[in-house]
């Protein structure tokens, strides 16, 4: 303890040096002349008095400096004169300053803004209770399985939830019915995440009974939004799809879960009396929360074992391997493991350009490490050891780098929201994104890592000097030529890291474009397309839903300038499609297996025409279709029918839902859509694509056959104006006040948002790519201008000896391109091997991609020679006079 | 610092506690002669070492220091001891005591064979 305040004493006595000394010289002082006093005293004269009491009290100076290293630390006291040293330099030298001081912010600065990310999105434990016992499962489940598993789990408490669905909001606090996004969840879901409501409560065992669950929660900004924040709320009913339901509970603000959009909960509706719902349709995803003491190893033997159970409970049989790669992973690792790579690449990245900077500065430092050789020879001579002379020089170095991290950390708040805002919204957990203790603690660590790094190589160099010839006149030569080698190498290490950088840019942004100019089968522009989504129990009577959809089209098509109009059950790449288990004829499904999956698409007759998916072979859909007295017609994809039928006519071929027992009729054959994402027609559990007209026959889900309440009209228009979507809601609400219009948005819109994720990594990536290169031409650019300066005598002789000055140009041009090209060569190789990591990010493009290789290349020599350009022309009019008579 | 002279150290901050407690309030410079006198001026080469340890007793907190006037009014730097300074001089005369107990004990001629 005592020692501990002695050291604080010591340390507060840094700050108060003077005024000590001070003290100490009159104490002295004092001293002597009482000693005098007592000598005079005794009886000797003035000068032997003052002589002896001046030996008795020994070496004053001594004293000073013994008491000078008690009082306060030596070692601080010398990191502070190194410091301030190392600002004054910094102050004489405010263009090396600036420049090593930016380049470092830039890379920290990046760097603390990807690792921001990646703290927030891989790092951080999920926000619940116990995140670590949270496991999920790798396939969806329907209720029924999940129901069994609940039930039979002895290893875990199990919980399902949706997707997400959306709810027409109608009546309390709501004057137009509005869409909201919200998700059903069984009763136990809250409490199994281990996450409390602002307040209310959440849903209790059993409320995902029918009759027990017209309840629902709701988030903060819903809240907030629709009904004012009032605290009353709770207990009281809203309408949702126009039934009512009693707010139970309120979620505090950050708590969006499943998807970022979700606005409300409500809980599962478990009907086993509704076979087709319970067994069939709406998979979901499963949590689960691991019982104390069960590992997850215990927990997948688990699950796998409970297939079995699963099946013996089905309605129907199921086929042998459903499910059988389901397994768990923590929770955590499920929901990020998507983005995972992506962000591990951009990290990557990013931690390469910092390399190149830190390259940068090396270089800067031992430019001027060489015009300091004098001052270091000098301090040499006057006794520094080779320690302090280092001590020194690293100071000045760590010192740039925490200027340099403290810029980038307020560089980063800026770049961290530009980073968030590119990324898709719908990036898991972006939201718990944010600067913390880590973050900051990762900002410090990489200053002090990036100081000794650029630092120790120019440091060490420059301590060790040879004094004669450094300090003879023109003794710079000998630490030039030394340093230069050095200095190349971390050039070429420069162009190398840049050209990786830039290859891998150049591969994600080619891959982005072949995915946007990949055509999608279907026309995009002047498509406008809109949610309409009238209330289930509305389309309940029979012919209602219909005759308003015919209303409504005709109606729209009505308007000026819409050239024409019609609905589908959902559009390509919007994620909304129905699967319907088929029967195909001819086709024999093998006993255990699965039969076969059609993806449903019910349209208008105009859909085809208005998309512009070309007709190959038989008819489109007439309103003939439509009508009461229609015959069951599809049209399949050339895909489909090559599928089920290689090398027949699939013309006039049937099909049916397996559930139903008549037959469809195949009367014509369209060319296959990228329904699913741009780099694929249908996802690869489904078979096939088939379209069936918007009438009596039109088949939704498994249900009996009954029209789809919820379609998106396409209006295909040359009129700017009608795209924005006002006109059309106006119209619907003429018609029906209580229909909701929602997802108003441009086709293209819908295809630029499926191509939002790869758009972002490109983008992202290409900025660091552009940085990199522009930080590898400062650093071209520095030692060109370096040597240039260096080389001024020789250049001097060379055209006093009749070389021509565009040789001279030539010369310096030509040193830039080797430096370069070997640059570009080891950077070629590395990119070779490390562009293999982000091959899945690529799309119609190899990794190792000749033709960006080549571009890359030229890109780079043509920076190199640009960025040297301008010293080698100030080397050609050099002034042979004035460069010999130099130094 | 060697080992001896951290024996040194802190004899002389106990010398210089005991003194401060039997003469009171006191200079730097009567410090010294105070101890040199007791020690029969065996102990004290150089005055000025005893400067350093003022300090560091100071710093721990057993004495505190204050300008003042001397007898034939001259300004000097008094020091005193702190509640902590008679505490830590009763402790170490304690452990001193009892060290050279020991000391004499062991060192005493012939005691081994008894």
């Amino acid at each position: 303890m005592r020692t501990l305040r002695g050291w604080l004493k010591r340390l507060s006595g840094i700050f108060r040096k003077d005024h000590r000394d001070h003290d100490l010289s009159a104490e002295m002082e004092t001293h002597l002349a009482m000693h005098v006093e007592d000598n005079l005293r005794a009886g000797m004269n003035q000068q032997s008095a003052r002589r002896e009491a001046l030996m008795k009290l020994g070496g004053v100076e001594q004293t000073k400096e013994l008491y000078r290293e008690r009082r306060s630390l030596p070692v601080l006291e010398v990191l502070f004169q190194d410091l301030g040293f190392a600002l004054r330099t910094l102050r004489k030298n405010p263009g090396f300053a600036a420049v090593a001081v930016l380049t470092l912010a830039l890379g920290i600065g990046a760097n603390t803004a990807m690792f921001s990310l990646v703290n927030g999105v891989l790092l951080r434990p999920l926000p619940y209770a116990d995140p670590d016992c949270l496991v999920g499962a790798t396939n969806y489940y329907p209720k029924g399985p999940f129901v069994v598993m609940r039930e039979r789990s002895r290893t875990m408490d199990m919980a399902a939830n949706t997707d997400g669905t959306d709810f027409n909001l109608s009546g309390v606090g709501v004057d137009t019915p509005v869409r909201i996004t919200g998700a059903s969840v069984s009763a136990n879901w809250f409490s199994i995440l281990g996450v409390t409501p602002e307040s209310g409560r959440v849903f209790r065992t059993g409320e995902d009974q029918p009759g027990n669950n017209a309840l629902v929660i709701l988030s903060h900004s819903l809240w907030q939004r629709r009904f004012g924040g009032d605290p009353g709320i709770i207990g009281r009913s809203i309408m949702l799809d126009g039934e009512s339901r009693e707010v139970v509970g309120i979620m505090p603000p950050n708590f969006r879960v499943p998807s970022p959009k979700t606005e409300l909960w409500v809980p599962l509706q478990l009907d086993i009396r509704d076979i087709g719902d319970y067994w069939g349709s709406s998979y979901m995803p499963i949590v689960a929360r691991l019982r104390p003491g069960v590992s997850l190893e215990q927990a997948r033997h688990e699950l796998a074992g409970l297939r079995p159970q699963i099946f013996a409970a089905y309605a129907w049989p199921m086929p042998n391997d459903a499910w059988a790669k389901s397994t768990l992973l923590p929770l955590h690792e499920l929901m990020v493991g998507d983005v995972r790579p992506k962000l591990v690449i951009l990290l990557g990245a990013v931690g390469l350009l910092l390399l190149i900077g830190c390259a940068n500065v090396a270089n800067l430092l031992l430019a001027r490490a060489t015009t300091r050789q004098k001052e270091i020879a000098l301090r040499t001579a006057l006794g520094a050891g080779r320690w302090r002379i280092v001590r020194q020089l690293i100071t000045e170095s760590l010192l740039l780098s925490i200027l340099g991290a403290a810029l980038g950390l307020s560089m980063a708040f800026y770049g961290l929201a530009a980073l968030k805002s590119t990324l898709p919204a719908d990036t898991p957990r972006i939201s718990d994104v944010a600067v913390d203790a880590r973050v900051l603690a990762f900002t410090a660590t990489l200053a002090l890592l990036t100081g000794l790094l650029f630092g120790a190589m120019p440091a060490a160099g420059a301590s060790r000097v040879d004094l004669t010839k450094a300090l003879k006149t023109g003794g710079e030569k000998s630490g030039a030529a030394k340093g230069h080698g050095f200095s190349r190498s971390l050039i070429i290490g420069e162009v190398a890291i840049a050209a990786i950088l830039v290859i891998g840019a150049g591969l994600l942004v080619k891959s982005l474009w072949k995915l946007s100019t990949a055509n999608p089968g279907f026309q995009q522009d002047y498509i406008l397309t809109a949610r309409i989504t009238p209330n289930q129990s509305f389309c309940e009577v029979p012919g209602r839903c219909q005759s308003f959809y015919r209303d409504l089209l005709m109606r729209v098509r009505a308007l000026p300038g819409v050239k024409g109009v019609s609905t589908a059950d959902g559009l390509p790449l919007s994620g909304i499609w129905e699967t319907i288990p088929s029967d195909i004829e001819g086709f024999t499904v093998s006993p255990g297996a699965h039969g076969p999956m059609l993806m449903e698409r019910v349209v208008t007759p105009d859909y085809l025409h208005i998309m512009q998916i070309p007709l190959l072979q038989g008819r489109g859909f007439t309103e003939a279709d439509t009508a009461d007295s229609s015959q069951r017609v599809a049209l399949i994809t050339k895909s489909t029918a090559e599928h089920f039928w290689p090398g027949q006519n699939a013309m006039g071929k049937h099909f049916k839902p397996r559930w139903l027992k008549d037959w469809w009729t195949i009367v014509g054959i369209v060319g296959d859509v990228r329904e699913a994402s741009l780099t694929q027609n249908v996802p690869d559990w489904i078979d096939g694509e088939m379209y069936i007209p918007f009438g009596p026959h039109a088949v939704a889900g498994r249900g009996p056959e009954r029209a789809p309440a919820e379609m998106t009209l396409l209006l295909r228009t040359s009129d700017e104006a009608l795209l924005t979507g006002g006109t059309l809601q106006s119209v619907v609400a003429e018609l029906n006040r209580d229909v909701p219009v929602s997802q108003v948005q441009t086709l293209s819109g819908w295809v630029s948002d499926a191509v939002a994720g790869p758009r972002s990594i490109a983008s992202i990536f290409s900025i660091f790519a552009a940085l990199a290169l522009t930080l590898g031409a400062v650093g071209i650019y520095g030692v060109i201008s370096y040597s240039v300066a260096q080389r001024t005598r020789e250049i001097g002789i060379r055209i006093a000896l009749g070389a021509r000055r565009p040789e001279v140009l030539l010369l310096i041009l030509r040193q830039s391109a080797l430096l370069a090209l070997a640059g570009i060569g080891i950077g070629l190789v590395g990119a070779f091997f490390l562009t293999r990591l982000m091959a899945s990010l690529l799309y119609g493009v190899s990794a190792a991609d000749p033709a960006t290789y080549f571009a890359v290349s030229v890109l780079l020599i043509a920076v190199a020679l640009a960025a040297s350009y301008l010293p080698a022309r100030r080397a050609m009019r050099v002034d042979p006079v004035v460069a010999l008579r130099y130094e | 610092m060697s080992p001896k002279q951290d024996v040194w150290q802190g004899t002389l901050a106990l010398m210089v506690l005991k003194t401060l407690e039997a003469l009171g309030p006191l200079h730097g410079y009567g410090v010294a002669r105070r101890i040199e006198q007791t020690s029969g001026a065996q102990l004290i080469v150089n005055y000025g070492t005893l400067y350093p340890a003022l300090l560091k007793l100071e710093q721990e907190g057993y004495i505190s220091s204050e300008w003042g006037q001397s007898d034939n009014n001259r300004k000097a730097k008094y020091y005193k001891l702190t509640r902590a300074g008679r505490k830590q001089l009763a402790r170490e005369a304690k452990e001193w005591e009892q060290t050279t107990a020991i000391l004499e004990r062991f060192l005493a001629p012939g005691e081994e064979h008894s």
